[in-house]
């Protein structure tokens, strides 16, 4: 190679030394030189504990107190629930031994002290119904359990009178067969016999329909005796037995038996609202890897599990802890296990797993990596007796695939887990359906909602850390165990737990069932409840994809443009169940033109036509459930509201909040479910009337709007609906001043109300002042409540809250929409998306702001699609580092050949961070920035605004050289001038002779640049080591959602430049210095 | 201030033509021997160098060393304003932000003003060093022209063997292969025979879409030279008639 390219290599090796040596050292140069903030937080905590004793003596639940049946009644929380067939030998001295067998259901909980209990609920048994035949009698029932039953699987036939949910039928009950199944699985055996026909004796060969057949035997319970998720129970005394120790199935404390009928479900209202102090485990292993590679449970050993146990609602844990393998430093206020052989490791973190006894497990992933990982590996080492982390000692914890598909959650891939009796809450999947963020990660998840950002240690490190020696392994373990109290602390901040508890309370559905459910299971729940209350069945009907799509809600044609003036916003709420409250919509209150001839009803007086043209008997003649429903749920949200008001505890004011968020959901998921074509029991006729109402009030309220406040009326403007969609308007009253419009707003509000059946309410909501419309659904304005102060700025359907553009974008027009509505300056936020372009065209914006992420969906796309090509590009470098399927793919749009696909142009951020390739600017700024600032500018400015994208300001460019790629290597730099870019002739070293005269103007400039990068370069760094807890550890984060981490890079790489500039000054001075002398 | 006339205004038009598809934005470096350019693409594969001597112009007065940033884009749209047989005149003060082109017809009689903003562009100035290749070979610019049109159609990329013999341009793809071989002296015109100066048999293959970019210079010279040793990048030269070169650098394809 040529001389000048070994002087470049040499220089750079120089420049390492100087930026360097402060990033990455080898974890053996790792000291420990004084303890970080995240300690210090350990420390406190072990300060403000009374004096540990034992570590180990925590691990126990509280002593059961002594019990007396005949006095005591034994009251739990119940969290879980099974069930499953208890065989009784019965021996008689007539027919010898025979085996029953009979179903039980299983209730785990916890008591207020904190005891764990089982509860076996006998004797009840799983049913169903079926239309009785016409003539069918009472006598006929012994012949029909004959045809029926196979393998005695019949239990009982008896003939009852219901009514099925669907149609209205004039209030009349008919007969109907309840069959009742010896065992619950047995059921859809049955149901099937009667689908496909079976012949009974007098009556024919004939298929039956089934009604109330598809709920499952632990729902049926639950519905038929009213017990709801997480709700309290009591056994009374007298009526239960406690199982003798040696005959106890579980680890549970306490073990009864108990009849259902006597078994007492309490409401969870007023006393039963709390929630008893369940276990909340939380934890985090760290396994070793080889370089590249992604741990694989057959080959890389476990080598950390760090454990937080915490009682809920109590802020701080009683349980830190972690196990490691090989020696580890102490850590205050942790308890730190060390194991020289990982068999040891993994029993011990068993037992512990059983001991501590947790409610609730929860942890980041831990369903789809930590606990299968930790079975894997069980098995690999045959550690027997690990895999039983359940509550049934008997029963051997498996993962299995699962696949969880649905309309509001998207698909997952994800394992299930069978903890018996225990929770599994992972945060990471509670965050992919709660929270709709740009990535998933700890680290981006914590820094969101916490405000925090943690380490992140590329496993290649953890295998460095783990070999070093006890201190280094201490850092890991400080590491990990902040892992295992973030999700717990997740969890605190966000209330999952309290509000899950409340949806699983208000909907009555198990709590586990919730995670791994959709929508339906809770429509259904409540839809149960409430029809076994009228003696209503429901029928089981086939899935089918139905082709018929009815219309949806509508949308005023918005006039578009900036207004700066208020507008006033009324809205209807709770529109779609209020609309079905006020027409009565419901399965049971539909008509067809049979029935109202049958029963000869009359138009208007006995029903009501809806405007799609179906009929709906009215309230005289029968409430409809699904109104009801809604009431109860509507109702129990405002009482919620009300006593949140009054509550002054802030931990039971979360429980309201939450309760009344959880009825919010579930009462608009009501009409959804009606129109889930392939739901559980589609109702086209009900939503579609409910968005015809929907569509019709709109209209109607703009037209009386605008009728009723106009010149003519005495009002001194004519109001003009600006804009209005699915349930509310948009207002252009005419005044200027926030007062006048909030007055008007209200009044105009009740004015409209009036027109419409109760309970539809129009309210006055929020007045946007000043307010940009853009399109349908796009808008963007200062909200106001109060004319004190705004209370936010609001934007709909703008790139600020879409997640499929790069940061940039959404910083950007953010920006410029603050410095449009709130500082009412136009021209400033011109001049900012100005400074932006020309930073963005001369590679001075930092690469996290141009960071594109991409959920990895599926396997196979229709066409290739720049993420797709990225992992699968990623995939050949590094197998491990790869993403994965459902990962969200970040990656940047890089320089490539013309007209090469955006496809080709996607690359790993990191990659082209360490080979310095050029960003694509210019497809920044045409395909990312260019529509949303247009969109946003143009009702402003106009034709003008085209300005913004070619105006001088885009004139300035800088071409970065990357230092991979084809030419790179056989390219020499040759360098120009600084002051004048002219090129450089033989013997000038900085600027050419032409810019001689600037040389101190110029050398001062790069000092200066020099030391602006120096400063901004110290600032990151401790920004970063606080961000770590540590002011004397090397920083070994590599995080790649962290913004600072891509600074930190970036000017790294700036400096290196920068001293580059400087050094060649160095030999102007000597040849200035030479020529004096 | 820089003042260049160009009697053929053809021939900047011909240049820019031959470099437009690979750089979008560049900068001309002027001093008082000429008008020089270097940038590669920007998918880092190819440099483009291009010279254009003082001698290239009547009169050329450059008083010190200029920097012109300009988007060849944009100044192809405003050649295209300028008639074949009109005369440029380029025109730039030190610290303006414009260039000034005049268009003047042969008789005079028409004269066309415009100007092009100029650009501030920040960018490595990276260049090949000059060393000295295995086989030089110095054949017809439409003839190569046609060679790599012809065997794109069969592939993306093409061999080049030297050998005494001749030169052999080979490309095998999905519907077939094919292969053209050159020989020394083939041409009878003197001008576009082929020359092949060999110190060493040497086999490379070439991205064909980045050689069908460089025969865009194909209008610039009758003759084109091709200067490869075994991986190492081939240079491609069109001389414009003693008063400048444009040089295509491209690098080796290799063996994945």
């Amino acid at each position: 190679m040529s001389p000048t390219v070994k002087r470049k290599s040499e220089n750079e090796g120089e420049i390492h030394h100087h930026v360097e040596q402060l990033d990455y050292q080898s974890p053996k140069k790792l000291k420990n030189d004084g303890p970080s903030t995240f300690e210090l937080q350990l420390q406190k905590m072990e300060a403000e504990s009374e004096k540990m004793v034992d570590p180990v003596s925590f691990w126990n639940r509280p002593p059961l107190p002594k019990i007396n049946p005949n006095e005591d009644p034994i009251i739990f929380q119940q969290i879980e629930i099974d069930d499953y067939v208890n065989i009784k030998n019965n021996s008689t001295a007539e027919f010898g031994s025979t085996k029953t067998m009979e179903p039980v259901i299983r209730f785990y909980g916890c008591t207020e002290k904190g005891n764990s209990v089982v509860c076996n609920v006998h004797g009840f048994y799983h049913y169903l119904y079926i239309p009785a035949p016409v003539n069918f009698k009472e006598s006929d029932l012994p012949a029909f359990k004959e045809a029926l039953s196979t393998n005695n699987d019949v239990k009982k036939v008896e003939i009852v009178l219901r009514e099925s949910i669907y149609n209205f039928h004039g209030n009349q009950k008919s007969p109907y067969i309840k069959i009742t199944a010896t065992l619950p699985k047995q059921l859809s055996g049955i149901k099937r016999k009667l689908e496909q026909g079976i012949n009974i004796p007098g009556f024919g060969e004939r298929g039956f329909n089934t009604y109330d057949s598809t709920l499952n035997y632990d729902l049926r319970f639950m519905i038929d005796r009213n017990v709801t998720g997480v709700n309290w129970l009591e056994c009374p005394p007298k009526k239960y037995t406690i199982r003798p120790k040696q005959e106890c199935v579980s680890n549970c404390q306490l073990e009864i038996d108990i009849g259902y009928e006597d078994l007492i479900s309490h409401e969870p209202e007023n006393e039963w609202s709390s929630i008893a102090p369940l276990r909340i485990l939380s934890f985090d292993i760290e396994c070793s890897g080889r370089p590249g590679i992604f741990p694989e449970p057959k080959v890389d050993s476990v080598i950390q599990i760090a454990n937080v146990v915490t009682i809920q609602g109590e802020s701080k844990p009683f349980i830190k802890n972690i196990f490691t393998l090989k020696s580890c430093s102490p850590i205050i206020g942790s308890h730190v296990m060390s194991f020289e052989n990982e068999k040891e490791l993994l029993q011990a973190w068993s037992d512990f797993f059983v001991k501590v006894d947790p409610d609730v497990i929860t942890g980041y992933n831990i369903l789809n990596f930590d606990i299968p990982y930790l079975l894997d590996r069980a098995a690999t080492l045959k550690v027997n007796r690990f895999p039983y982390l359940g509550r049934i000692k008997s029963t051997k914890t498996e993962a299995k695939d699962s696949r969880f598909s649905s309309r509001a959650y998207g698909t997952r891939e994800s394992k299930n887990i069978n903890l018996d009796g225990r929770i599994d809450f992972d945060v990471l999947q509670m965050m992919q359906r709660d929270h709709k963020l740009r990535s998933y990660t700890l680290n981006s998840v914590c820094n969101h909602f916490l405000g925090e950002q943690k380490e992140d240690v590329h496993h290649s490190i953890i295998t460095d850390l783990q070999n070093g020696n006890a201190e280094t392994r201490r850092r890991l373990a400080i590491y990990c165990l902040k892992d295992a109290w973030l999700p717990q602390r997740l969890l605190d901040k966000l209330m999952c737990l309290i509000n899950y508890i409340e949806m699983a309370r208000v909907t009555g559905v198990p709590f586990n069932l919730l995670l791994q459910r959709g929508q339906q299971i809770k429509v259904i729940s409540q839809l149960y409840r409430k029809a076994i209350e009228e003696d209503l069945i429901i029928p089981f009907m086939q899935q089918e994809v139905a082709e018929e799509q009815y219309t949806g809600a509508t949308v005023i044609e918005p006039k578009k443009g900036f207004y700066d003036c208020p507008i006033s916003t009324l809205d209807f709420n709770s529109l779609y169940p209020s609309i079905m409250m006020a027409h009565n919509l419901c399965y049971t209150t539909l008509l067809n033109k049979q029935t109202i001839e049958r029963l000869g009803l009359k138009k208007d007086i006995d029903y009501i036509v809806t405007p799609s043209n179906d009929m709906f008997v009215k309230e005289k003649h029968r409430k409809g459930l699904l109104p009801s429903i809604l009431k109860h749920l509507i109702d129990a949200r405002k009482k919620a509201k009300v006593d949140l008001k009054k509550e002054t505890d802030p931990f039971k004011k979360s429980v309201l909040n939450g309760r009344q968020l959880a009825l919010k959901i579930s009462a608009n998921s009501v009409y959804g479910f009606t129109g889930a074509t392939i739901g559980r029991l589609p109702c086209i006729p009900i939503s579609q009337s409910t968005t015809a109402y929907g569509r019709e009030m709109i209209e109607k309220t703009k037209y009386l709007v605008e009728s009723h406040y106009s010149i003519a009326n005495g009002f001194p403007h004519d109001a003009t609906v600006i804009y209005g969609d699915t349930d509310s308007v948009m207002v252009r009253f005419g005044v200027q001043s926030l007062e006048e419009a909030m007055k008007l707003g209200r009044e105009a509000a009740q004015f409209v109300t009036q027109h419409f059946i109760k309970p539809i309410n129009l309210e006055f909501e929020k007045v946007y002042f000043p307010y940009l419309l853009i399109s349908k659904k796009r808008y963007a304005g200062l909200f106001w409540t109060k004319t004190e102060k705004y209370d936010k700025l609001d934007a709909k359907g703008i790139e600020t809250v879409r997640r499929d553009n790069c940061r940039l974008v959404q910083n950007v027009i953010d920006t410029c929409l603050r410095k449009m509505l709130i500082d009412r300056n136009v021209e400033a936020a011109i001049d900012y998306a100005k400074q932006v372009i020309s930073d963005l065209l001369q590679n001075k914006i930092d690469l996290s702001q141009l960071v594109i992420t991409k959920a990895l969906s599926k396997t196979e796309y229709d066409g290739k699609q720049a993420h797709k090509e990225l992992a699968d590009r990623m995939r050949k470098r590094d197998p491990g580092s790869a993403p994965n399927l459902g990962d969200r793919v970040a990656y940047v749009i890089i320089k490539a050949a013309k007209d090469a696909a955006a496809y080709e142009k996607s690359e790993d951020p990191l990659y082209v961070l360490e080979h310095n390739i050029p960003i694509d600017t210019k497809y920044y700024l045409d395909n990312q920035l260019s529509k949303p600032l247009m969109r946003i500018f143009e009702p402003i400015l106009g034709d003008k605004a085209q300005s913004l994208l070619s105006g001088d300001h885009t004139r300035v460019i800088s071409v970065a050289a990357p230092t991979i790629g084809g030419l790179m290597k056989f390219a020499v730099k040759r360098e120009t001038c600084l002051g004048c870019k002219a090129v450089l002739q033989k013997g000038e070293k900085a600027v050419c002779a032409h810019c001689k005269p600037r040389l101190g103007e110029l050398y001062q400039r790069q000092i200066m640049q020099f030391n602006i990068n120096e400063r901004k370069y110290a600032r990151l760094w401790t920004q970063c080591q606080r961000c770590q807890g540590s002011l004397h550890q090397d920083i070994i984060c590599t995080s790649k959602d962290c913004p600072i981490f891509y600074m930190r890079k970036k000017i790294q790489k700036d400096m290196k430049d920068n001293t580059n500039l400087i050094e060649r000054f160095k030999f102007e001075e000597i040849i200035q210095c030479s020529k004096t002398n | 201030m820089l003042e260049a006339r160009l009697q053929q205004g053809s021939l900047l038009k011909k240049i820019i033509e031959a470099i437009k598809e690979l750089v979008t934005d560049a900068n001309f470096d002027c001093n008082d021997s000429g008008i020089a350019l270097q940038a590669m693409d920007n998918s880092h594969v190819a440099l483009v160098a291009l010279l254009l001597r003082a001698n290239a112009f009547e009169p050329y007065r450059c008083d010190r060393n200029l920097s012109l940033g300009i988007s060849i884009a944009n100044f192809a749209k405003l050649l295209k304003c300028g008639a074949n047989d009109d005369t440029i005149t380029i025109e730039a003060d030190e610290n303006g932000d414009s260039l000034n082109l005049t268009f003047e017809n042969e008789t005079g009689d028409r004269t066309s003003q415009f100007e092009l903003k100029l650009m501030d562009i920040d960018s490595d100035h990276l260049g090949i060093p000059e060393t000295s290749y295995d086989a030089v070979v110095k054949m017809s610019s439409a003839e190569f022209q046609r060679i790599c049109r012809d065997l794109s159609t069969l592939s993306e990329s093409v061999t080049i063997d030297c050998t005494k013999e001749g030169v052999k341009f080979q490309a095998v793809g999905d519907l077939g292969a094919g292969n053209i071989t050159i020989k020394q002296g083939a041409s009878i015109d003197q001008e576009e025979s082929t020359t092949i100066d060999l110190q060493q048999n040497c086999s490379l293959t070439f991205s064909l879409k980045y050689l069908l970019n460089f025969t865009k210079a194909t209008p610039l010279a009758s003759s084109v030279t091709l200067s490869m040793s075994n991986e190492v990048p081939l240079l491609v030269e069109y001389k414009i008639n003693e008063v400048g070169f444009v040089r295509y650098y491209l690098a080796p394809k290799i063996e994945e």
